[in-house]
């Protein structure tokens, strides 16, 4: 297959650290370096807004709360060590849209590096280089409580993801493990650690439901990319507890504390040399993308069960510079063909934002 | 921790020893030419294997490729955090662990520099590693990957430090934070 190049903009004039396309609706979140956010419309690539002055330093990720189309809501997280949340609303008098700051949460002690809304949209996780993951709760319109601090990992965290379905949150470290963790009889506990990474986890992210390669019979997965230049794929072996939603299990080990059992079913061909920055899982072809330092976009696809092969690559993708964050989107433009259709968004270090295509060759 | 220096009493080399290229109209391209062995000032270091034989007329071509040397002369007249003394004269900086590398895609190409802190435990070693990269960074185009790492052996938390070295992420944040770059600014200052 052949990855092609459809659009390409300066979004920023700094680095963009990552991308998130809103999951149901045509906008586009930016986090650059140069302390604030855009949103791009994927209709046509014009960048809609800018948001800032709500941070001080590097906003560092964006994430889009799931289920708001009416008024979307965006949390950004920063390198000032808070997190904020930005809402679009129509003002009634110009009946103009504009964004508003909304809230401020404050509490990490040092840098935060990612933001990930539940799939319900009722919590929010953030993880910072003070070793810790937060939970936060939104109790009502714009209230958010924290509801737990989870300091399992011993470094720097640097990424943060949620199950699509389960209350299960993961995330990756600097120490080179994978925790998972789920809400217990009476706290979030770390009910799993993934070892297998030999360097700093940068980026995790659940296999979509809606995938075509999802099973449940085999059980959820997570794919994880490292500064050991490699993408493995986890796969879940058994669960229990509260928060699974499985109703085979024997009613004795229910409420007893949750268990998770993972394990690492695929390291995906070696594509890249440096750094692997991001990973997404598409939800319409089951295809992974990667990225990473070494300025590579790379498609893999699952052949046979659990047997990846490199169906596209892209090298120099942004030129000279590193590309940190890809992620699959839904296709809004004039040309799209059908509603399934799908293009890839990457961001680097220059600012740019490229759109891909990927065509059968 | 103290004020007082980590290490009261470094090593100096003599300014006269250390490598530069000649102020010729026409560059030599191989730096070894021109450069002052490092087994003349470092007894450890292995002699190079000088080699003239052969490749002369081979690369007229311009522009001329950035060489060790010229990431030397970069980084050579920085100045130490805590003494008066430039990197090259400590030698904490060398020219023979610093490496240009051209990556498979063509374009991009990677520069390895190993540096060494004056003794195995210089708190300041994560401040040397990040005003080296700082220098690099502002210096070279944006096709060249800059790898700073601290010499194996070199500091009792090497592995350690060039993990922190070596994460985009740290070192990026790091130069967002006003003492740390007070005191790469002082570093670079004295660079002509």
């Amino acid at each position: 297959m052949k990855l092609t190049q459809l659009a390409s903009i300066a979004a920023h004039p700094d680095r963009v650290w990552q991308v998130a396309p809103h999951p149901t609706l045509p906008f586009l979140a930016t986090a650059s370096a140069d302390k604030s956010s855009k949103i791009i419309s994927l209709l046509n690539f014009n960048t809609l807004t800018t948001l800032d002055g709500g941070h001080k330093r590097t906003v560092r990720s964006v994430a889009w709360k799931p289920n708001t189309e009416d008024e979307p809501v965006l949390a950004t997280g920063s390198f000032d060590y808070n997190a904020g949340i930005w809402r679009q609303f129509e003002d009634e008098a110009t009946e103009k849209k504009d964004w508003q700051f909304l809230v401020i949460l404050e509490g990490h002690e040092s840098e935060m590096k990612r933001v990930a809304w539940s799939a319900g949209g009722s919590f929010l996780a953030t993880c910072s280089r003070d070793k810790s993951v937060w939970v936060w709760e939104e109790m009502d319109d714009d209230n958010f409580e924290t509801v737990a601090v989870l300091q399992d990992h011993t470094q720097d965290v640097k990424c943060v993801a949620w199950h699509p379905e389960d209350v299960l949150l993961a995330s990756g470290s600097y120490d080179n493990n994978i925790m998972l963790y789920k809400e217990g009889s009476d706290d979030w506990v770390c009910v799993k650690v993934l070892e297998g990474h030999e360097s700093t986890v940068w980026s995790l992210e659940f296999e979509p439901l809606k995938s075509p390669k999802y099973s449940e019979e085999r059980g959820s997965r997570l794919v994880s990319c490292s500064d050991d230049f490699t993408v493995k794929i986890w796969t879940r072996t058994e669960q229990t507890g509260l928060g699974s939603g499985g109703g085979q299990l024997p009613s004795i080990l229910r409420g007893s504390q949750p268990k998770e059992e993972w394990e690492c079913t695929a390291t995906l061909p070696k594509a890249h040399s440096r750094s692997v920055y991001s990973v997404s899982w598409s939800k319409v072809t089951g295809r992974i993308v990667s990225c990473g330092g070494d300025g590579k976009i790379v498609v893999y696809e699952e052949a046979e069960d659990n047997e990846w092969k490199i169906v596209a690559e892209v090298g120099l993708a942004h030129g000279a510079y590193e590309i940190n964050c890809v992620a699959w989107s839904t296709r809004y433009d004039k040309d799209k063909r059908g509603e399934n259709d799908e293009i890839i968004i990457s961001s680097c270090d220059d600012g740019k934002v490229n759109f891909w295509v990927l065509d059968e060759e | 921790m103290s004020s007082e220096p980590a290490n009261a009493n470094p090593t100096i080399l003599n300014l006269s020893d250390l490598p530069t290229r000649k102020a010729t109209t026409s560059k030599p391209k191989n730096t070894l030419a021109s450069a002052t062995p490092a087994y003349l000032y470092d007894p450890f270091a292995a002699v190079p294997d000088l080699d003239f034989s052969g490749d002369s007329e081979e690369d007229d071509e311009t522009p001329e490729p950035i060489d060790s040397q010229e990431i030397f002369d970069l980084v050579a007249t920085m100045c130490d955090p805590e003494h008066p003394i430039t990197l090259g004269e400590l030698a904490v900086v060398n020219l023979d662990h610093i490496w240009i590398t051209d990556d498979d895609n063509g374009l991009t190409k990677t520069v390895r520099l190993e540096f060494t802190p004056t003794i195995t435990h210089c708190h300041l070693a994560t401040v040397i590693g990040l005003g080296l990269v700082v220098r690099l960074q502002q210096s070279l185009p944006p096709k060249y990957r800059i790898d700073v790492r601290c010499r194996e052996g070199t500091h009792t938390t090497d592995a350690q430090l060039n993990k922190q070295l070596a994460d985009k992420e740290r070192v990026l944040s790091a130069l967002e934070n006003e003492t740390l770059m007070g005191l790469v600014g002082k570093m670079i200052e004295t660079c002509k």
